[in-house]
């Protein structure tokens, strides 16, 4: 271990360390654009000056490897003025165009002006013109102005996803980001790029222009896209969802995550949701139904049934909590173990393409497999088309997917599950399918919340079990697995609320403060009397 | 702040302020009978204050020198907006070099307190407060301005066209 001193802070680090990974593993703030901790060092934007003790010169901290006794200092005023004028020089071509750019509010140019910058500009000549909107393939877009030619994004695609399909080209002023002759930005973890862009030159097309970014929160979450299972914040508001992100976590996906994990927040907005209960019986839809009074309903209706005739199928789109609860239910209370695994792409099931990518398109089959294991159920999905067949399974509870894009098989699935005499479907997602639904059966529909509605844990396919918190409501009326598990066996929800004194943690609140209850209810009673 | 005035002797004997309040009265009712001009009321229908340039009556959005609005679809008004009135959505221009633009911009004018923070946040002198105030509408009138309302509505004659232009702008190597 070798002992340096940063800004007065005595650390030791292992040797090899950079100066700037020192420096932002012990959260200290340094000025930089062309670094990124998932990336080789580039040490092209000459922004993380620092000054050594002995160098007659700054020095970038990005580059400089830590030696024993090293004395280090990027808060002195020699650090800000080269800060400063490095930000002038990136400055140059920059269009004033932050009203139209998705970056603004988290753009790492305007953060550093605020920081270190405050100037007025003083080149006379007028700004290069460069392409603007150039199309770089289905997902991202260019604006070549606004670049600052950090190369992070070039060397994402050579180090990261091995794709090659960016480089600089030309020299000097006319210096721009492009694709090679001929490729296009198109492979499945280009939206990385857009995440690790500084400035606004790379944009999502996705996202583009939906929202400003101050409009929204962000919460972090596990994606359910598929079993590996990556951390990620989505950024939602009152609309509802509208961009995921990765987070870091070095044991699961590290800095990045995939451009189809992206897409898990379609599913979750309103449009895409069941927001209401509906029952199907007597050839006719009654629809607009509380979703709990249908979850009751058909807690009457299971009652009656024999163990041997309920049948319940799962996929592996929900918590382990959930599956522990409606497992239960079916086991000890209704006795019947004709649970069902409903696998999804059989085919691709096991692949890996090496990076983040499985071919099981569900968070939590593992987590599945080990309730099931627990209450030693070992019926397969044989036996289900075989019950629905011959009759013998009249009640059938389905937990649908909540993401159907990964659903190939779900049309003819629905056309299974409908052949059971009551056919109770769970589902988060809106089913047409089922809507047109003409036959003699009976069908109840009843609202699931999504990933993000919902506090729980995934087990990903490394075995990792990972908590997740809930980070809005989208459909208020939806349940949990949990709380339909306990409705379908007859049971009442408790619905616990949080006193307001355990949701936040007052911050501005001295230790020794005393409280006076009756005299905050009524300020104005108090000071009536005083001027 | 309520006061508790003292009964005084001099209180309970009212009537010269009585007088004193006539006197005001009919020096107001004489100067208004012999010299019209003073009068500071108005026949309101057909006469009309004019007000202030300054004056920050019901929004107008400009225009560019061709007539297309110069909204850029920034947010910045929406954002600075202390009523939540503005509702904006953007999307993308088939021009490369205006790039954003409000496909709908919409105005709840009844939610609006007319502070003018709109205008001052506007980067690009897109939305103005303008003159007219008189604007009544009966129960179940459109008090939500829509694009169009605001920036082409008949009494614009054809748009307010703004200061700053995209062209002036690239000439200047902005």
């Amino acid at each position: 271990m070798l002992k340096c001193t940063i800004n007065g802070v005595a650390l030791e680090v292992k040797p090899g360390t950079t100066i700037i990974q020192a420096m932002s593993e012990n959260s200290q703030k340094i000025a930089h654009y062309c670094w990124h901790p998932g990336l080789s060092i580039a040490g092209v934007c000459r922004l993380c000056m620092v000054e050594i003790q002995g160098n007659p010169r700054v020095q970038i901290a990005c580059n400089t490897t830590i030696t024993e006794g090293m004395v280090i200092n990027n808060t002195s005023d020699k650090v800000k003025e080269a800060v400063k004028w490095g930000l002038d020089f990136h400055l140059i071509n920059h269009p004033l165009d932050c009203p139209i750019c998705d970056q603004a509010g988290e753009c790492g140019l305007q953060d550093q002006y605020m920081e270190y910058g405050q100037y007025d500009s003083e080149m006379a000549e007028k700004k290069q013109k460069k392409h603007k909107v150039v199309d770089l393939g289905p997902t991202v877009v260019l604006d070549s102005e606004r670049c600052i030619l950090c190369s992070r994004c070039v060397r994402f695609t050579d180090e990261v996803s091995k794709t090659h399909e960016l480089g600089i080209f030309n020299r000097g002023d006319h210096a721009e980001i492009g694709t090679h002759a001929g490729k296009k930005l198109d492979n499945k973890y280009s939206l990385n790029t857009v995440d690790i862009c500084p400035v606004g030159a790379l944009t999502s097309k996705d996202f583009r222009f939906k929202q400003r970014v101050w409009y929204l929160k962000e919460s972090q979450t596990v994606c359910n896209g598929c079993s590996t299972g990556c951390n990620v914040k989505v950024h939602y508001n009152k609309e509802g969802l509208f961009r995921v992100k990765p987070v870091y976590n070095a044991e699961v996906n590290g800095h990045w995550m995939c451009d189809e994990g992206r897409d898990t927040y379609k599913f979750v907005n309103k449009e895409a949701r069941l927001l209401k209960g509906s029952k199907y019986s007597n050839k006719a839809w009654q629809i607009d139904l509380h979703s709990g009074a249908v979850a009751k309903e058909t807690a009457l209706n299971l009652k009656e049934a024999k163990p041997e005739e309920i049948g319940l199928v799962l996929t592996g789109q929900h918590t382990v909590e959930e599956y522990e609860a409606i497992v239960t239910a079916f086991v000890n209370f209704y006795k019947t173990k004709n649970i069902f695994h409903w696998i999804n792409n059989k085919d691709s099931f096991d692949t890996f393409d090496g990076l983040l990518l499985r071919g099981d398109k569900n968070p939590n089959t593992k987590g599945l497999l080990q309730t099931l294991d627990k209450y030693g159920i070992t019926s397969k999905w044989t036996d289900l088309e075989d019950g629905l067949k011959t009759k013998k399974i009249k009640y059938l509870v389905v937990a649908g997917p909540e993401n159907t894009f990964v659903y190939p098989d779900l049309q003819s699935k629905l056309q299974l599950f409908s052949q059971a005499e009551n056919f109770i479907f769970l589902s988060s997602a809106r089913m047409p399918a089922l809507e047109s639904y003409a036959g003699d059966n009976k069908i109840s529909l009843i609202p699931l919340k999504t990933y993000i509605e919902k506090d729980g844990t995934f087990i990903n396919a490394m075995g990792l079990a990972q908590k997740f918190k809930k980070a809005t409501t989208v459909v208020s009326e939806a349940l949990t697995l949990t709380e339909a598990a306990a409705l379908i066996t007859g049971q009442n929800i408790n619905i616990t609320e949080t006193p307001a004194e355990n949701l936040f943690i007052a911050t501005n609140k001295r230790p020794d403060q005393v409280q006076l209850e009756h005299r905050k209810k009524n300020e104005f009673v108090f000071n009536r009397g005083r001027l | 702040m309520s006061v508790m005035k003292q009964k005084q002797d001099s209180n309970s004997w009212y009537f010269l302020d009585v007088l004193t309040g006539l006197r005001i009265t009919m020096k107001h009712l004489l100067t208004n009978l012999f010299n019209r001009k003073k009068m500071i009321t108005l026949n309101y229908p057909e006469e009309k204050y004019e007000y202030s340039p300054r004056f920050k009556g019901n929004h107008v959005l400009t225009v560019k020198k061709d007539g297309s609005i110069r909204c850029t679809a920034c947010m910045l008004c929406a954002t600075n907006c202390p009523a939540e009135c503005i509702t904006i959505k953007a999307s993308e221009h088939p021009d490369a070099q205006v790039e954003k633009y409000p496909i709908s911009y919409e105005i709840d004018i009844l939610r609006c307190v007319f502070c003018g923070f709109c205008e001052e946040a506007c980067p690009v002198d897109a939305v103005r407060l303008g003159p007219e105030w008189q604007t009544p509408g009966l129960n179940g009138a459109n008090f939500i301005y829509d694009i169009n309302h605001l920036a082409y509505r008949s009494n614009l004659k054809g748009g307010v066209q703004s200061i700053l232009d995209d062209q002036d702008r690239h000439k200047a190597g902005i």
